[in-house]
């Protein structure tokens, strides 16, 4: 585990994605679909921080945001098991800096995300038209990854920053 | 010689009167044409003095008048049957609240006002905005309710087609246009019918206000089914009112 998680206020910018998820600021929108923030900031922390971190942030995440929107699905599977692949990644030797990959791998977690819910959805049979819910999928993990290279690659240098600082 | 002189003067004399015989000519004219130059000079003189638009104005509103008297009367007619028939249980009471996060697209389609169970909110009461019904609250807190859109995949409400007298089942899609789904197989339902809730509902206020049919597709298998618009604009509510119990 890394040393990201001691630093309390590090932690806390993780209430951001609540806000940021009920305020659903129009002007980051496509097509009226908001991007995934709950993928756009655990990335950056499970790069930093490692697998358990990753998957004990994802759980956290996970658990608020069931908590704010309506019925059963829930997005923790999802979230911790992005927060334990991601982890993975950032203990590797070479060190993901590059927006191309950042947008990527914010792409792939939209989409197994997204997937999660919908599967959730289809089993409990509130599945949305299949036209709108490929609509939604498509449309998040596309502002998710275009949004990941601005957001990311800075809390991503800011936390790799402090980490080198605290260790 | 003597007819001669004679009938030069009289000649001459019905020559000198050219203009009476002018003016004759011209009041024929105008009987013959039913009045029309007479007709046309009075309007043309008297057209200040015409009713102006004031008088139409008060018209309308002597008409709008008697249209809202008549409105509330029914209306008072329509409770005082309905409280004999025991359908309106509901309480009555309005809630305004203001819609603090809005999410129209995504997964879930839901508002989050700025009132709760404190001010009387329940879990299943009804929301209405500008131009009718568009969904109810699904969970409560102290100070925010969360409400279930009509448009949201998870959402059903019977719903009533006046003009067919047909029973439907509103199911939301996740799209901006819930599908309504009949019982019967020939329904009769056309583009452009309008959709309020049921008058026996006893779960929502009855006769208010959904939406209107917008296709109707008569090929699918055990009965057909609708696509309907809703008549209030989701996306641009502000404030919302909730009826409580």
């Amino acid at each position: 585990m890394g040393v990201l998680h001691r630093q309390r206020w590090c932690g806390a910018t993780g209430l951001a994605v609540p806000l940021l998820t009920l305020a659903s600021p129009a002007f980051l929108k496509i097509a009226g679909v908001a991007p995934s923030w709950a993928v756009l900031w655990l990335l950056p922390w499970a790069l930093v921080d490692g697998p358990a971190s990753g998957a004990i942030a994802g759980l956290c995440l996970g658990l608020v945001l069931d908590g704010l929107h309506l019925g059963l699905a829930s997005e923790v599977p999802a979230l911790m098991l992005l927060g334990w692949w991601w982890g993975r990644i950032g203990r590797r030797s070479v060190p993901i800096e590059r927006s191309y990959n950042l947008g990527l791998l914010a792409l792939l977690g939209a989409l197994l995300l997204g997937a999660s819910v919908l599967l959730q959805l289809f089993w409990s049979g509130q599945l949305p038209l299949v036209e709108a819910g490929l609509h939604t999928l498509v449309a998040q993990s596309l502002i998710t990854a275009l949004l990941a290279p601005v957001l990311c690659s800075l809390l991503l240098l800011r936390w790799r920053r402090i980490a080198d600082l605290r260790s | 010689m003597l007819g001669r002189t004679l009938r030069v003067p009289l000649l001459r004399k019905v020559a000198e009167a050219w203009p009476w015989w002018l003016l004759l000519l011209a009041l024929v004219g105008v009987r013959l044409s039913k009045g029309a130059g007479f007709m046309d000079a009075y309007a043309l003189l008297s057209r200040p003095f015409w009713p102006g638009s004031a008088q139409s104005e008060w018209l309308r509103s002597a008409q709008h008048l008697r249209d809202q008297a008549s409105l509330q009367m029914l209306k008072r007619d329509n409770e005082r049957l309905r409280g004999l028939l025991a359908l309106d249980r509901s309480g009555g009471g309005r809630v305004s609240a203001p819609v603090i996060s809005r999410e129209p697209g995504g997964w879930w389609q839901q508002l989050e006002l700025g009132k709760g169970s404190v001010d009387g909110l329940r879990a299943g009461d009804p929301v209405l905005a500008p131009g009718g019904l568009i969904g109810r609250v699904s969970s409560v807190t102290p100070s925010t309710a969360r409400v279930q859109l009509l448009t949201d995949s998870g959402s059903r409400l019977g719903v009533w087609v006046a003009r067919v007298q047909r029973h439907g089942l509103l199911v939301g899609q996740g799209t901006a246009r819930p599908r309504l789904q009949f019982l019967e197989n020939d329904t009769g339902v056309r583009p452009g019918d309008v959709i309020t809730t049921s008058p026996a509902s006893t779960l929502v206020p009855p006769n208010l206000l959904v939406g209107v049919v917008q296709s109707v597709n008569e090929s699918l298998a055990p009965a057909p089914d609708a696509a309907v618009q809703l008549s209030a604009p989701v996306d641009a509510v502000d404030w919302v009112q909730v009826v409580t119990r």
